[in-house]
């Protein structure tokens, strides 16, 4: 089988098939009036009835294919032709940039540029990354039996970009030729895939809710119009969307009605916020902290779709609380030196049963006596709590300073699961004197 | 123009009786005007320029208003062949738009009933363009907005004027299509969507409009709102069969523009077979419908038959040459002979030289891209 480049009957010729595009251009066309008279001239009453009809006669609109002038290339017929978009469509032009996220699309033709037809035509065509190599055509099944001298062979093949790097497109063609000699021809295609887009995320906690904050950056070199951006929650979460409330002045009724304004994000570095707002939908010892992913789908020119997801999106480590603490009441005067009554309340959160406790104020590293203490046995005996059951009970505290003090280091010990839970943050209180 | 020039054409005044017929033909307007708009129909730039260097030298113009229509069909000519600098030069003649010089009650012998500015339109809108063609975009924007206030005030001086109102409500919109055509050609849709918005709401349910807003949508993605706004335009056909009058577009125009918008839809789908249904719907009710010749073909080729797509564009030039023969559809029909033919350049070649025999003067030749 010959493999010369010399001469070879049949080549490839490739084009990139993505979609078409309006063609925009400012038209160089006018109004007759505009041209012919003077801007004011029409506030002469005179004028104002004769030259219309003059003018309408000598600018009919073009209904006779045997007037052979070019006049819709210089005269306005409606008032919409000056907008520069007449929904003429136009073929790509270049191969342009590719994504990861897109189709890959493209139009192979086999020409035979020889005087001779070539005969049992096995045509293939592959997609070679880094990584792998993917068929996307191949006719050895069922080679085409000829293709005359002059003719073409022609196919569209497509592929769904998901690698990144280097490309190549290689089509191959094993056929014979006039001389009935079998030939083999190789040509290669090149692109390069790029990352369309990046996606930054911060995820915050406050109180019960978790919310995720994603930051979409556009790379490409067109503006991206974000068609969807959902959030997949992983399991156990539960998420929706938080959008901002409309401004006052879009709600227009009638350019409302006409269409919303669309998310759209510029080219080169372009923009846009998302926040979402998730929910933990078991109590349960589901530790994990994957919070779930996004998908992204995008749109580019002429609805030329893109999609992608992100990677796990992981939240702060979720320590359940297994017990909760809860402060019901602290007296609203304390005095120096006079003991006093905090009312709180335990709470076991889990599905079984918990403790007996022991609860006492830790001491601290400053050899400093610590402002508040227990007044009395220093350790105090809870019973044991039943699965999500509470219990109230009161800790006897003494203050032996003046002023602002803190309640710090109430710490809650299970003394069957040999658990040190500190779960109160400090507690301000007001020291007087009697 | 200078002063000297002005006042000599003062004293030669023209017949100020009221019965002699000043708009019978469009000689009347101006020195041989049928002339000018005939060249200009066919696309004869050149030999405008020529004619009107010819009336010049001569000194042929005899009015002031002979010199501005004269000067303007000189600025559109050179702007028409790309000759931006000189077309920039010949607009820096005329110093001051609202000058005294260019107003009809200056000169009372040749014009006893009128006052009001003579200049044409166009020149101020040239004045606008032509530094965003010479790549001062900034500077041509800022003029665009300036003479939209300028066109704005004008509309509210004018309010007894019927027929004057009426023309100044056109050149509203044909300066705001300009703006918003210069902010489309440079993909800031944003700007485009707000301007649009804004020519909706002030009373212009224009189904043309409506559609290109749909167009827009479509360019940048937003499949659901352009489907909106073509559902809207459908609405508006019915309402006019209903009984409505829309003196500006045809039955055949419209429906037309209903059936493009659909076979839109169909090929963003990608559901070629119903797009080319839609437009040879079109082309059936008009034969010189290019838009959906054009948009045809390109269908054809995205299924997969480059033969025919090539057929339909080479078929409309030959049988409506005047409206097929733009550059969009010359670039295509090159792309399409760049893929279909490996010796691609004589193919082009014929078609190179079939367009310098046909086409008008200001048909730019670099889209066969040879």
């Amino acid at each position: 089988m010959s493999t010369t480049q010399g001469t070879h009957s049949l080549a490839f010729r490739v084009m990139r098939l993505c979609r078409p595009s309006f063609h925009v251009e400012a038209p160089l066309r006018v109004d007759a009036s505009d041209l012919i008279v003077g801007e004011d001239i029409f506030d002469d009453p005179i004028a104002a009835s004769r030259l219309p009809p003059l003018i309408d006669a000598h600018v009919t609109k073009l209904t006779d294919t045997s007037d052979l002038t070019y006049r819709t290339r210089f005269l306005l017929q409606h008032p919409s032709d000056s907008f520069g978009l007449t929904g003429l469509l136009v073929l790509p032009q270049a191969f342009g940039a590719i994504y990861l996220g897109e189709t890959f699309c493209s139009y192979i033709s086999i020409n035979n540029s020889s005087n001779f037809e070539v005969r049992d035509v096995t045509i293939k065509a592959e997609i070679q990354t880094e990584r792998q190599r993917i068929l996307l055509l191949d006719t050895s099944k069922s080679p085409v039996e000829s293709i005359r001298a002059g003719g073409r062979y022609d196919f569209i093949v497509e592929h769904d970009v998901k690698e990144l790097g280097a490309h190549t497109l290689v089509c191959t063609a094993v056929y014979n030729d006039g001389d009935g000699d079998r030939k083999y021809l190789p040509q290669f295609f090149k692109f390069i895939v790029a990352n369309p887009l990046s996606v930054r995320t911060k995820v915050r906690v406050v109180k019960e809710t978790t919310y995720l904050e994603a930051c979409i950056e556009n790379h490409t070199k067109t503006n991206l119009y974000m068609d969807q951006v959902e959030f997949e929650p992983a399991q156990h979460w539960s998420a929706n969307i938080v959008k901002a409330d409309e401004h006052k002045s879009e709600k227009d009724s009638l350019s409302r009605e006409i269409f919303k304004p669309p998310v759209l994000i510029r080219s080169g570095g372009g923009i846009h916020n998302y926040l979402y707002q998730l929910r933990s939908s078991s109590n349960g010892s589901a530790q994990s902290n994957i919070l779930g992913k996004l998908q992204i789908t995008w749109r580019t020119n002429l609805g030329e779709p893109g999609r992608l997801q992100t990677q796990q999106i992981l939240g702060t480590p979720v320590t359940h609380k297994e017990i909760e603490l809860c402060v019901m009441e602290v007296p609203s005067v304390i005095n120096l030196d006079k003991p006093f009554s905090v009312h709180l309340n335990l709470k076991n959160h889990t599905e079984r049963e918990l403790g007996p406790f022991e609860v006492w104020l830790s001491q601290n590293d400053s050899l400093d006596e610590k402002a508040v203490m227990i007044n009395g046995l220093q350790t105090m005996e809870l019973p044991q709590l039943k699965a999500f059951g509470a219990n109230d009970f009161h800790l006897n505290l003494i203050a032996t300073k003046l002023g602002v003090q803190k309640i710090t280091g109430i710490t809650v010990f299970d003394k069957s699961e040999k658990k040190t839970h500190v779960p109160l943050p400090d507690l301000e209180i007001f020291v007087d004197l009697d | 123009m200078d002063t000297d020039t002005l006042l000599q054409h003062e004293a030669v005044s023209q017949s100020a009786d009221p019965l002699s017929n000043q708009f019978g033909s469009l000689n009347d307007l101006a020195h041989e005007l049928a002339s000018l708009q005939d060249l200009a129909n066919r696309g004869s730039w050149r030999s405008i320029l020529d004619k009107v260097a010819r009336a010049r030298s001569h000194s042929l113009l005899n009015t002031p208003h002979d010199h501005l229509t004269y000067l303007a069909y000189n600025v559109l000519a050179l702007a028409k062949l790309r000759r931006f600098k000189d077309a920039l030069t010949e607009l820096d003649s005329v110093d001051d738009f609202d000058s005294h010089h260019y107003r009809y009650e200056t000169y009372p012998k040749i014009y006893p009933t009128r006052c009001g500015s003579m200049v044409p339109f166009s020149l101020r809108w040239l004045h606008a363009l032509i530094p965003i063609k010479l790549g001062n975009r900034q500077e041509g924007l800022d003029r665009f907005y300036i003479l939209l206030d300028f066109v704005r005030g004008k509309l509210k001086e004018k309010q007894d004027y019927d027929v004057s109102i009426k023309m100044w409500k056109k050149r509203e919109v044909f300066v705001m299509n300009g703006i918003i055509s210069e902010h489309l050609k440079n993909k800031e849709f944003g700007v485009c969507l707000d301007l649009i918005k804004d020519l909706v709401s002030r009373g212009n349910l224009d189904p043309v409009l409506l559609s290109k807003l749909g167009h827009i949508q479509m360019q940048i993605g937003d499949l659901e709102g352009a489907k909106g706004s073509f559902d809207k335009v459908e609405k508006l056909l019915k309402e006019r069969n209903a009984g409505g009058d829309d003196e500006l577009l045809s039955e055949v125009e419209f429906r037309n523009q209903v059936n493009r918008n659909k076979a839109l839809v169909y090929l963003v789908g990608k559901d070629y077979v119903s797009a080319v249904r839609e437009y040879e719907e079109c082309i059936e009710r008009d034969p010189m419908d290019v838009v959906a010749i054009n948009n045809k073909a390109l269908c054809l080729m995205y299924l997969r038959d480059l033969s025919d797509s090539i057929k339909v564009l080479e078929n409309s030039l030959e049988r409506v040459p005047t409206v097929a023969l733009n550059e969009t559809l010359v670039v295509n029909l090159c792309s399409m002979y760049e893929l279909a033919y490996v010796n691609h350049s004589d193919i082009k070649r014929t078609l190179s030289n079939w367009i310098a025999r046909v086409a008008p003067d200001d048909f730019d030749s670099s889209s066969t891209r040879i």
